[in-house]
């Protein structure tokens, strides 16, 4: 129980929302906030489930840590590729013509393993 | 990748690095602490700038028939003003916290998923930055408020490209900050060190366990509604069905109730760590305070439907009913922080003026939420000035007091150095006094019928001498404010020109992991020199401290019994 408690917490909280619900179906809503609602609380024990994987197949409490940081150099690209994007959709299309070429630069990137030195 | 034990003293940053570091390893670090400045400088850089708009708003209130600005940029005025506050400063400010402190009190080297988390960072930067060009197109920025029902944001009411813009810009800023949500939940569930089990973990790390599960269950519907709006302004007959029109609201609130409570646990967690430190003891009724968190954030998830009992479309007696069950758990929370102070030996310092100034303001904000949660008087003060008044008393009266605690008490983390204590008395007082006098009228003038998000009004209407207090205020607020960034600068050219003095580790005598390193902290947190202390409860600082007390006293009797 103890080793699972972050699940617990997760799938608690995502049930309590869950019985929150029922009581809501008891006063009567319209579908669409059902649909919502409900929507949300499946999401909840999905991620419930995969917190309770991550326990299962990992230690609770670490002592050695993994900490990524390769192609790290990618990520601001990436980010500026998905507001051109966003902006596509304000003054139109063409702008996908410079987000993808973006995409492409930070995978590169990715693949190089690019990283600034933090110094 | 790194591979690193707590107490790993080496860098070793992996991949190809790009050489010079300085700017560029800022802007690309995955080390969660930088990560956490750059959010919490950016949400103050915008803070700084949402508070110039809201004196350009004050100033043309404090008289009847004012006209500083036309009523077509006062509209814009409230809009960006209302969303860079709610999606640009208190929430990312929250979660750049979280991000900054999280790791540190779990005792580990690093957050989940450092890339992504700076992915987060970096589409709310983009965000902000996309809402707040709008003030450059032609037509301004959006004007349709923070929350943009249609019609009023359709095409046809709203035809500007700022309009677009606000709906990119916020939908780019959520999506980060719900990523940046992910990674400090996953990091608290899933990477703590050893002997740090969930029921040890530090307060402020059950609120963002709170947060982020409202962050990942409710932020998602903000996108939605925000997909809704823009389908709509592209194909107006969407929103001729009042099926979709509210439903855009029940989206909206959905998002928009449960993120009043995250802009407000992570601050009143700090508040709480503030307390117990200055009161000298451990937080009262822990157990109790994290499961109310809990109960706090499900609650408020049910109850968003209290934003439209004016629409006569909500089940309002649920609504209502879920509003008043808050009362609760917020008792709970209280009781907590009054327990935690009673018979402590408390220390006024600045953090502490802050946290104890939130109790009382910070219940004038739920009180008057209570009250706005009851449809009859709802109905009366619906989209006035009381609303106006309840929703400033939540997030500045309360949050904002708890964020500028967490500034005063976590800066000799972060800097090293501490921020001046006169300064910091002088920015408390001048906010204390520019709050009320800024917000308490608002809730007369609410009454007697000023309707909110006017641009101006008549002499014979009644609300000039309120008005007047309140633009008053906002003179002390931003007095205030100036005399906390002169701090802050101050601060840190001291720190840049190695003029600041040592804080020192924990110069509070804390209780939690983050005082237990070097201020600031190194690159994986807990150096060889600095290991991590026993974690034996939620305050492990404050064991060691009283293990060392307990051992000192025997040790004292034993030498007193052999020499006597």
């Amino acid at each position: 129980m103890k080793r699972h408690l972050p699940y617990v917490v997760v799938a608690g909280w995502g049930a309590l929302n869950g019985l929150l619900l029922a009581v809501l179906g008891i006063y009567g809503e319209s579908s669409l906030v059902f649909w919502l609602y409900g929507g949300v609380v499946a999401l909840l024990e999905v991620a419930a489930l995969a917190v309770l994987a991550s326990s299962r197949t990992g230690p609770d409490q670490h002592v050695r840590y993994r900490v990524p940081d390769r192609g790290a150099g990618a990520v601001p690209v990436v980010a500026l590729g998905c507001a051109l994007v966003a902006l596509a959709f304000v003054y139109g299309l063409w702008l996908l013509a410079l987000a993808v070429p973006l995409f492409g630069v930070a995978i590169a990137l990715a693949l190089h393993g690019t990283t600034a030195s933090e110094g | 990748m790194t591979v690193a034990s707590p107490a790993a003293g080496t860098e070793d940053t992996g991949g190809r690095p790009v050489v010079p570091g300085g700017w560029l390893g800022w802007v690309t670090s995955t080390d969660h602490k930088r990560i956490g400045l750059l959010t919490i400088g950016t949400s103050l850089v915008i803070f700084l700038l949402m508070g110039v708009l809201a004196l350009l708003m004050r100033s043309q209130l404090a008289q009847p028939d004012l006209h500083v600005v036309d009523p077509a940029t006062f509209s814009q005025l409230f809009t960006i003003h209302g969303s860079g506050m709610i999606y640009m400063v208190l929430t990312p400010f929250a979660v750049g916290m979280g991000t900054y402190l999280v790791p540190l009190q779990i005792g580990a080297p690093g957050i989940a998923a450092p890339r992504l988390t700076l992915l987060g960072y970096w589409l709310y930067v983009l965000g902000a930055v996309l809402m707040l060009s709008g003030f450059a197109t032609p037509q301004g920025a959006h004007a349709g408020g923070w929350f943009s029902y249609p019609p009023l944001a359709d095409k046809v009411h709203s035809p500007g490209l700022g309009s677009d813009l606000w709906i990119a810009g916020v939908l780019l800023a959520t999506t980060g900050v719900i990523i940046m949500g992910w990674t400090v939940l996953w990091t608290v569930l899933r990477r703590r060190a050893r002997g740090m089990t969930m029921l040890r973990l530090p307060v402020f790390c059950w609120s963002m366990i709170a947060s982020c599960l409202m962050v990942i269950g409710a932020f998602p519907a903000l996108l939605a509604a925000l997909a809704l709006l823009a389908v709509g302004r592209a194909d107006a007959s969407v929103f001729t069905s009042n099926t979709w029109n509210i439903g855009y609201q029940h989206l909206f609130w959905f998002y928009g109730h449960p993120v009043v409570y995250v802009m407000f646990f992570p601050y009143l967690a700090a508040v709480a760590e503030v307390l117990a430190v200055f009161s000298g003891r451990r937080f009262f009724g822990y157990k109790g305070t994290a499961l109310s968190l809990l109960v706090f954030a499900a609650l408020s998830m049910s109850v968003w439907g209290h934003h439209m009992f004016a629409t006569g479309q909500a089940t309002n007696d649920y609504y209502s009913l879920t509003s008043i069950a808050l009362l609760v758990p917020a008792g709970v929370e209280y009781f907590g922080m009054i327990g935690t102070i009673l018979g402590g030996r408390i220390r006024l310092r600045t953090p502490m003026l802050f946290a104890l100034a939130f109790i009382p303001q910070f219940l004038i904000g739920g009180l008057t939420g209570i009250m706005v949660g009851t449809p009859v008087i709802d109905y009366h003060v619906t989209d006035s000035y009381f609303v106006v008044a309840h929703l400033h008393y939540v997030l500045f009266a309360g949050s904002a007091f708890g964020l500028f605690a967490a500034v005063y008490y976590w800066t000799p983390k972060v800097t090293g150095a501490m921020l001046s204590e006169r300064l910091g008395r002088l920015h408390f007082w001048l906010l204390v006094v520019g709050t009320n006098l800024t917000f308490l009228p608002m809730f007369a003038l609410g009454y007697q019928g000023m309707p909110r998000r006017v641009a101006t009004y008549a002499s014979f209407d009644g609300f000039a001498w309120l008005n007047l207090l309140a633009s008053i205020g906002a003179g002390f607020l931003a007095v205030g404010i100036g005399v906390f960034v002169v701090n802050v600068l101050w601060t840190l050219r001291k720190v840049a020109l190695g003029r600041s003095g040592n804080a020192g580790d924990d110069p509070w005598q804390a209780h939690t992991l983050e005082w237990a390193t070097s201020s600031p902290p190194p690159r994986f947190n807990f150096a060889a020199d600095r290991s991590l202390p026993p974690i034996t409860s939620f305050a492990p600082l404050l064991d060691l401290r009283e293990r060392r007390a307990s051992g000192a006293a025997v040790g004292a009797e034993q030498e007193g019994a052999s020499g006597s």
